[in-house]
């Protein structure tokens, strides 16, 4: 056990590495970020300094090793066009981003857990097309053409909600008193993004349900259960959906990571200051450390689920820890 | 709006005078002030600040919305960039010895008195009595050498190279010795080109270094800072005893919206006072809302340019192409679609507020005109005569369905490419590498610049070889600029730039379009109702609405 | 291990059965096929189908041009409503765009855009993925290594983060899609293919093969490569839906397919504005036919993974 954990450690490391390296490369192919801080007809001298100032002025290899050293004390180095460190930006913006993956993920499991159920439970009739039809419909449905939408009904015809960024309240680190107040405040402003993002996931949400449950209601377990006699509504309550859900669950950690993570879109069509639209500022102004940081505290923060994972999964089966 | 006519010819206004008064002595030009240079003194233009004595309550809250991203950078003079978007936050937080108002292109602020020695070997400053930063620290003349000897912006290299010494003669004179004379001084140190002269305290910045200034600034002007959200929004709060008057809103939200239709969306709900940047597809909504008010605010001309139009394998190394696509673009209808008949068709590519600009009405250059079928006819004459694939067309950010409507337009004669949608930051790399930002060449650029320094700063920017941003090189303007610059006869430099403006235009090196307004859109809660927020706009030459302080907005309920 | 076998002989033994008895013909979902015919066909026949150009503007009727603007001649009407609308006309049965260009058209010149590009890279995503899939799961070792190893890296980044990274260094244009989404998706390709490969390896026809000296190119050419088509072809139709939604989440961001030329999500950028005045028909319009198409590419994916797979039957 202790070496299998040791490995897929040790694997983790390795693709992280890969991923910073990979990230490295492909952010310096596009194109030189000095000259976007000039104004046109900037004279040579300002831009020199500048370039200076950012590292940019050294070899290659050099930045790499720098970029990596730093990685190893935590710095992400300082945004090009929001001149703060990325590390400081970027959490500013994590609350932001986990009230909206958040929101979505409770959005996805109220929809997709029981018409999974349901669609379980009455296999092959009117109820599980149904269920199939919502859950084809989730994942086919692009995230913006749904928001769009809800901004058509929600905002613009029926004027109930607000269009425009995530209301007043702020969740600021270094004021306690912010913490509580953030989750609980300005939810019109937060009911249309969420809903967004979370109908795409309700989709993948219920198909797994669904399967989860199916595999469970066929298990010996659940026939033994019948067996003895107790009353069907029993079977399924009590442990039919205790069961299936160990695998929702699981997936459900997983897709609210990458709810965080994707939301580019509709942070972008809603004016939700999250870390997609950082992201997304930061492509757009070739602002190669938040870029960088973005990206791959996005990549570590799966890498290190998927570890997490990897050991439960060792753990509980050992088939998979030795079969390695 | 032909009051704000201005900082723009500064330069060229100043050497002026400055040449015209260098010889004559002039002793105090201020009413009480005494002398600080011996010898004699150039004759400075600066206007006299208005103080504002009756000292009102500073009531609700001023919320504005910036047409892209914001950066905590703006907030930091020291880092001044080459944009007016940052005078935005200066005007804000901080304060300098002279800088624009509705006074004059150069008024007194932290300065009550100025002088620049005739051989512009010295420069002197006397400070207001009494200055305070937010904190309530002192403003004092080792502040202003300070940020004279720590500032990294625009221009900064010129400042240091020239400086001798700087003398500090009490806390409130301050002496500026050059080692060669530095004529554009005073035009330099002005707030509207360079962030040197916007006063950043000293103590507070080597407490708090860099990072920790931009993340929580202090200094001296009308609004304190509060609190940002990087990128998304910044908060102020007015300070009550700033020196020319208490700032009339309490509050200043400054939110960074990309998206028009969430900009006009915020003014609608009541979400937002103030929003720039609202031509196009908002237009329209914005003049039928009854709730609010716009001001057209024109700035400079759009114009379409051609980098690498001079190598014979360019498509549009012929001139009649050009003209050609000069012809194509129906610039009446353009300007009906995009601002709604509010831009004016017009004849030259710089703006007409340069007072060293030819006028573009039909009077100095001739209106240009919409003519498919003679477009054709020249068209027919060139090496294709049915038209010709060209790659990208790129439009100044975020006017992209303006591109797209040229673009359509040249298809009209056969002309056709694929519009270039870049980021902001993205377009202005692009034009600073001049020609060599733009690979092949084959591009179209939709462009427009509102630069201060007059029509021949413009022109030294992208009509002439030497420059980085060139994207015209001829070797006939070369000539003609060559004199130019050596010339020190003011008619024959004005005679040289407008001949060169003619070549430009005739030979459809620069192919102008519209005047353009950028238009603000404001909502109902700002103060005076109906017409009377057209005198925020006084101020010479500003596409933002400075100063913030003289703002009304209603009480918060 | 015994799972594994049993799936690759069922692949084998029961489509060709399938194949034989047509009995298949009939599980076809027909609504879904339908959708895909004609959405193909449009594309494809889209300049004969097209009422007018998807790039120039409809030249209007005078009288149009004096309701509109008060003038006698002009060069386009724009924004139009549908016909069902008391201004709108059957020549321009959705109404026209800001630009006075026929919505309709450009719808039909944007089916073929959201294909070319979704299917072409999802093509080229499945050559890259199954080749290094192959190629890691036979070769085993450092290939297997060095392969799997990237594999884990890429496929840490959610797809439509790295394409938005691909996008800005490859800048805007329809061919550099194809290739970004060539790049994002392979990996989840040679993650299912290894595994697949892994298994094949140990059966008696590849040892077999070993053992006479067949080569190894040969062996994965002959052997290999036809037996895991089957699951390349259930991720490919899979894949196909993502694909065309990442096309339209980069068309609608700015860096996808330039303009002039109608992708769909980029139609539905272009008309945010409109959508605030109450004309939803010009980006509502665009998204239903992204739904469309993605839907009836998920449904036929489901279908042919049923069919290919039979144990996820009833999943």
């Amino acid at each position: 056990m202790r070496k299998y954990v040791l490995l897929r450690g040790f694997y983790s490391l390795v693709t992280l590495w890969l991923l910073v390296t990979i990230i490295f490369a492909m952010v310096r192919l596009t194109g030189d970020p000095v000259a976007m801080k000039g104004e046109i007809g900037a004279d040579a001298t300002y831009l020199e300094r500048i370039k200076h100032d950012w590292g940019l002025d050294q070899p290659v290899y050099w930045q790499y090793t720098g970029f990596i050293g730093n990685l190893l004390k935590g710095d992400f180095g300082h945004s090009f066009e929001k001149s703060l460190p990325v590390r400081d930006i970027y959490f500013e913006r994590l609350p932001n981003s986990l009230k909206l993956g958040f929101a979505a993920f409770v959005i996805s499991l109220a929809l997709g857990v029981p018409f999974g159920m349901l669609s379980a439970l009455k296999v092959n009739t009117w109820w599980d097309n149904a269920g199939k039809m919502i859950a084809l419909l989730g994942l086919s449905m692009p995230g913006f053409f749904v928001g769009l939408v809800l901004i058509i009904i929600f905002g613009v015809q029926l004027g109930w909600l607000p269009v425009l960024g995530k209301g007043s309240s702020a969740f600021v680190w270094s004021n306690p008193a912010t913490w509580a107040p953030f989750w609980f405040r300005d939810w019109p402003h937060l009911a249309m993004p969420a809903f967004a993002l979370g109908w795409y996931f309700s989709g993948a949400m219920l198909r797994i349900t669904r399967s989860g449950m199916l595999d469970v209601l066929g298990s010996d377990y659940i026939k033994l259960v019948r067996l003895k006699g107790v009353p069907e509504r029993m079977v399924v309550a009590k442990h039919a959906l205790k069961n299936s859900l160990i695998p929702v669950l699981t997936f459900a950690g997983l897709n609210l990571l990458i709810m965080v993570n994707v939301a580019v879109v509709i942070e972008v069509i809603f004016n939700w200051p999250g870390v997609g639209q950082l992201l997304y500022d930061g492509l757009s102004n070739r602002d190669f450390p938040m870029v960088q940081g973005v990206v791959l505290m996005s990549g570590l923060m799966i890498v290190m689920l998927n570890f997490v994972i990897d050991v439960l999964y060792g753990y509980v089966d050992p088939r998979i820890r030795l079969s390695r | 709006m032909t009051r704000r006519t201005g900082i723009k010819e500064l330069l060229a206004l100043t050497a002026a005078l400055a040449l015209v008064a260098a010889a004559g002595e002039a002793a105090a030009q201020k009413g009480g002030q005494t002398p600080i240079l011996s010898g004699p003194l150039v004759k400075l233009d600066i206007k006299e600040a208005q103080i504002e004595t009756a000292k009102g309550k500073p009531k609700g809250t001023f919320r504005i919305a910036q047409h892209f991203a914001l950066d905590p950078g703006w907030l930091d003079p020291l880092e001044h960039i080459f944009a007016l978007t940052m005078q935005t936050y200066d005007y804000l937080v901080h304060d300098a010895l002279i800088k624009p108002m509705p006074q004059g292109e150069a008024t007194y602020s932290l300065a009550e008195h100025a002088e620049l020695a005739a051989d512009f070997r010295r420069a002197a400053f006397r400070l207001r009595p009494g200055l305070k930063f937010h904190d309530g620290q002192p403003l004092s003349t080792a502040d202003v050498k300070w940020t004279y000897e720590n500032y990294k912006g625009a221009h900064a290299k010129l400042f240091r190279d020239k400086l001798e010494h700087i003398q500090i003669i009490d806390d409130r004179t301050i002496v500026f010795h050059f080692k060669e004379p530095f004529l554009e001084f005073m035009d330099l140190y002005n707030g509207a080109v360079s962030g040197i002269g916007w006063i950043v305290p000293k103590h507070y910045y080597e407490k708090v270094g860099r990072d920790g200034f931009k993340a929580k600034p202090i200094g001296a002007g009308p609004y304190k800072f509060v609190s940002q959200q990087a990128g998304v929004q910044m908060d102020f709060e007015a300070w009550e005893e700033y020196w020319r008057r208490t700032p009339a809103a309490k509050t200043i939200v400054v939110k960074g919206i990309r998206d028009n239709a969430a900009r006009l969306a915020g003014l609608q709900t009541g979400e937002l006072d103030l929003a720039f940047g609202m031509t196009g597809k908002v237009l329209p909504q914005v003049m039928a809302d009854k709730n609010l008010r716009w001001v057209p605010n024109f700035t400079s001309v759009w114009h379409l340019a051609f980098p690498g139009y001079n190598e014979p394998d360019s498509p549009f190394h012929d001139k009649r192409v050009r003209q050609a696509v000069s012809l194509a673009i129906n610039r009446e209808f353009l300007v009906r679609q995009e601002t709604q008949g509010v831009g004016k068709v017009w004849g030259n590519w710089i703006s007409p507020e340069n007072r060293d600009a030819l006028k573009g009405d039909g009077k100095d250059l001739p209106l240009p005109e919409h003519n498919i079928a003679k477009a054709k006819q020249v068209l027919a004459q060139t090496k294709s005569p049915n038209g010709f694939e060209f790659e990208w067309f790129v439009p100044f950010v975020p006017y992209f369905d303006m591109g797209e409507r040229i673009l359509t337009d040249l298809r009209a004669v056969g002309i056709r490419g694929k519009l270039q949608s870049l980021e902001g930051p993205a377009f202005r790399a692009k034009m600073g590498q001049g020609r060599k930002g733009f690979p092949g060449n084959r591009t179209i650029v939709q462009n427009i610049d509102p630069r201060p320094g007059g029509a021949k700063a413009t022109i030294g920017v992208y009509a002439v070889c030497g420059s980085p941003a060139s994207i015209v090189c001829e070797p006939q303007i070369e000539e003609l600029w060559t004199k130019h610059e050596a010339s020190k006869n003011l008619d024959e430099r004005d005679r040289l730039n407008k001949a060169i403006q003619k070549i430009l235009v005739e030979e459809y090196y620069m192919v102008p379009i519209y005047w353009n307004p950028f238009v603000h859109a404001i909502g109902p809660r700002v103060l005076p109702e109906g017409k009377g927020i057209e005198r925020y706009y006084d101020t010479l030459h500003a596409p933002y609405p400075w100063p913030w302080e003289v703002w009304e907005v209603r009480a918060d309920r | 291990m015994a799972t594994i076998l049993g799936r690759a002989t069922e692949i084998g033994g029961v489509s060709r059965a399938a194949r034989r008895s047509y009995s298949w013909v009939r599980e076809i979902p027909l609504v879904p096929l339908l959708l895909v015919t004609v959405l193909v066909l449009v594309a494809v026949l889209a300049p004969v189908l097209a009422p007018h150009s998807h790039l120039d503007p409809v030249k209007p009727t005078p009288g149009q041009c004096q309701a509109k603007y008060g003038m006698a001649d002009c060069p386009y009407v724009d924004n139009m409503p549908p016909f069902w609308f008391s201004q709108g006309t059957f020549a321009t049965p959705l109404g026209t765009d800001y630009l006075g260009r026929d919505l309709l058209s450009r719808l039909m010149y944007g089916a073929r855009i959201s294909l070319v590009v979704a299917l072409t890279g999802t093509l080229f995503a499945g050559a890259i993925g199954t080749l290094l899939g192959v190629l890691a799961g036979y070769m085993g070792k450092w290939w297997d290594q060095i392969i799997m190893r990237v594999t884990d890296a890429w496929l840490t980044l959610p797809s439509l983060v790295f394409a938005i990274l691909l996008s800005s260094v490859r800048g805007p244009g329809l061919w550099n899609i194809v290739l970004i989404l060539a790049l994002v998706f392979w990996s989840r390709y040679s993650r299912a293919v290894r595994g697949e490969v892994l298994a094949l390896r140990e059966r008696e026809f590849v040892r077999l093969a070993e053992i006479n000296g067949v080569g190894k190119l040969k062996i994965i050419r002959r052997h290999l490569i036809p037996n895991v088509m089957n699951t390349v072809m259930v991720l490919f139709s899979l894949q196909v839906g993502v694909a065309v939604i990442i096309e339209a989440s980069l068309s609608f961001l700015g860096v996808g397919v330039p303009p002039p030329e109608p992708s769909w999500g980029l139609m539905m950028a272009q008309e945010r504005e409109s959508l605030m005045q109450g004309k939803w028909w010009l980006a509502v319009f665009p998204g239903i036919c992204i739904t469309m198409l993605v839907l009836s590419a998920n449904m036929l994916g489901d279908w042919l993974r049923v069919r290919l797979d039979p144990q996820l039957r009833n999943r």
